[in-house]
């Protein structure tokens, strides 16, 4: 009796497993993980009040500073990074026109990537000036070689300013870094 | 070999994470339903679990998606059920392992004519892993910030525990009176490690933006709290991660407190109440303590130059580093047990007349062949609780064997059917529950599992 009740419990018990089965995984696809994420971020910015092109009642037609950059720092971001665009604003509010430069430059002070951006003095409607710049293969690996960016701003002749001109010369710059993560 | 570590922690761990031992709970049957109810009423002369043996369960689930999901080899890219998966799980799906062996565990009855109080003891290993869905961070990490202009990302979305510990405990149940039991058990906790993430906050987002191009924001309040591994971090350290844990499991490790304690109660002959709490406890880490914090806010700008009017803005991974450092603590911690409440009603019918009459039993699964009932589980998370509903039906199959089964609703699933047998031949009680049976159709698919199983050896009492 007791074995005919341990025979059904059995038999329950197997029946339970017999329904059971199982779809083939493959966790080997974990190797296949590719990932592609596109960043965004400011590359440099700069807002310079027309009075400060004068000092002490002189104008100064060309200012110039290079200030360090590190967005191409950090290995990870370095060997990943596909494809880089570059883009560049200027919005001119000053009634006279600029030439702006932008000259990368790598830890031995030597060029990798000069940028110019010319923009037109302000006539009262909206004055803006717009680029925007691609690398990829070698171009980009010259341009990871960045530490420094020079900023170098050039009036163009015109009507002279002083201390009490109005206006602004606006630069907004951004990268979109496209990475490839495998 | 990656595969057949998956399939082994399925097969082994084929369960609900949840912890929601629905089939045992209640099932007095099998000595174990005494660990998630002290106050069972479970009457014995003595017990023994045949150690190691005595109780095995395990629980695996996911509430988001399944192995399938991910894993499938179905042709389809992986990246492409990668994305399906994160776009498909939001922050409040969980991932969750829980697994369970007891080393030894008894009992035994007062000795005494009139005596009604039983003691019980034991030891229990388990591991434990949970972790929420880390949603936003997914994505960040998939698609980048440049088509999620204006969205914040949350960095509370990374919740994440695992825990190996052992458990010693005594427990101690007494008929108040015919109808009234109640019961209380005390644990010592012995963490043999622990690392938990659980409290963190923060965000990150890009705005378009008239001063630059975009507005930028990282506020992090990230902390990651480990105990016991520090040390294999060290290099000059030769592990010997069998000795560690033997002797952390014995008490070496880092030492926390609980109680469990419940009740069982018959209002009428064949209505039953219980309600039980468990695992009400904290383990205080101070051994081998290490945390990991990043902490702080930053805005990155870009570089802006000021020309001759002043200092140029450098603002890069230099400052950010410095905004937000990665520190390193060693101060102790508390953790929380994962506190657990069940309660149950039942009702019995189909009574049968027992060849001797033993007036003091007042245990339906001794004189009804049949039951009905209800249950709820409610147990605390790092979040909102989780919560399960279940309705049962208990079977006396035959005078040696009883069945449980059960229907539960939680948010893993609307269709988790559970059964439980529990056979008793001579003094040797067998037991085997498992829930999600429809999942065995195809358990790659399964979003929640488990299984439990054991062997006991019961001295019940014969006289009278």
């Amino acid at each position: 009796m007791k074995f005919r009740a341990f025979n059904r419990f059995l038999g329950i018990l197997l029946s339970f497993f017999l329904f059971s089965c199982a779809s083939d995984l493959d966790f080997n696809q974990v190797n296949d993980v590719k990932i592609e994420p596109v960043i965004v971020t400011n590359l440099a910015y700069f807002d310079v009040l027309a009075n400060q092109f004068v000092t002490n009642g002189a104008e100064q037609n060309v200012i110039f500073d290079a200030p360090t950059v590190d967005v191409f720092n950090g290995s990870f971001f370095r060997q990943r990074l596909k494809k880089v665009e570059l883009f560049f604003e200027m919005e001119n509010t000053i009634s006279r026109g600029y030439s702006v430069d932008l000259v990368f430059l790598d830890r031995n002070n030597q060029p990798v990537h000069a940028v110019n951006l010319a923009i037109p003095p302000y006539s009262g409607i909206e004055n803006k000036v717009t680029k925007t710049e691609v690398f990829e293969n070698t171009q980009l690996d010259v341009l990871k070689r960045t530490t420094r960016i020079a900023f170098t701003m050039t009036m163009l002749p015109g009507a002279a300013l002083s201390e009490s001109s109005t206006g602004s010369l606006k630069l907004r710059s951004g990268v979109t870094a496209y990475l490839v993560v495998e | 070999m990656k595969k057949t570590v998956w399939v082994l922690v399925l097969m082994l761990a084929i369960n609900c994470f949840s912890q929601n031992k629905q089939i045992l709970y209640n099932f007095t049957s099998v000595p174990q339903s005494l660990l998630t109810n002290p106050g069972a009423d479970f009457k014995y002369n003595f017990y023994f679990g045949i150690p190691l043996l005595s109780g095995i369960s395990a629980n695996v689930g996911s509430s988001g998606f399944s192995a399938y999901d991910l894993f499938a080899a179905n042709g389809v890219d992986f990246n492409v059920k990668l994305r399906n998966v994160v776009f498909s799980t939001t922050r409040k799906d969980r991932l969750a392992i829980n697994e369970q062996i007891e080393v030894f565990n008894g009992g035994f009855k007062i000795s005494g004519e009139q005596s009604n109080s039983y003691i019980s003891f034991g030891m229990y290993q388990e591991f434990d892993a949970m972790s929420y869905v880390p949603t936003d961070l997914a994505i960040l990490a998939l698609d980048g910030n440049r088509d999620y202009l204006g969205k914040v990302f949350n960095l509370g979305d990374l919740n994440v525990k695992a825990e190996m510990l052992s458990v010693f405990h005594l427990g101690f149940h007494k008929n108040i009176n015919k109808n009234f039991i109640l019961g209380v058990r005390g644990k010592i906790y012995s963490s043999i490690y622990n690392v938990s993430s659980t409290n963190n906050s923060g965000y990150i987002y890009t705005n378009p933006s008239s001063a630059g191009v975009y507005e930028q924001m990282i506020y992090s309040q990230l902390q990651l709290n480990t105990s016991g591994i520090a040390k294999y971090d060290d290099e000059n350290y030769e592990p010997n991660v069998v000795k560690d844990i033997t002797k952390r499991a014995f008490l070496g490790g880092n030492l926390g407190l609980g109680f469990d304690a419940g009740f069982t109660y018959y209002p009428k002959k064949n209505v039953q109440l219980t309600a039980s709490m468990i695992d009400v406890g904290f383990i205080k880490h101070n051994k081998e303590v290490e945390s990991l914090t990043y902490k702080g806010t930053y805005e990155y700008k870009g570089v802006i130059p000021k020309f001759s009017s002043g200092e140029s803005v450098e603002n890069g991974f230099q400052d950010f580093k410095d905004a937000i450092p990665l520190d390193t603590l060693y101060a102790a911690y508390t953790t929380w047990r994962p506190a657990k409440f069940n309660s149950s009603v039942q009702f019995s019918f189909d009574e049968e007349r027992p060849e001797e009459c033993n007036c003091l039993d007042y245990n339906p699964e001794t004189i009804y062949k049949s039951a009905v009932g209800a249950q709820l589980f409610v147990m605390t998370t790092p979040r909102t609780p989780l919560v399960a509903f279940t309705t049962f039906y208990r079977r006396k199959i035959f005078k040696s064997l009883q069945m449980k089964a059960t229907y539960t609703l939680d948010s893993y699933s609307y269709n988790n059917i559970g059964l439980g047998l529990s056979s008793t031949f001579g003094p040797v009680n067998f037991y085997v529950l498992a829930d999600n049976l429809l999942e065995y159709r195809d358990i790659t698919k399964a979003n929640s599992l488990s299984f439990q199983l054991g062997l006991n050896v019961i001295f019940k009492n014969r006289k009278k």
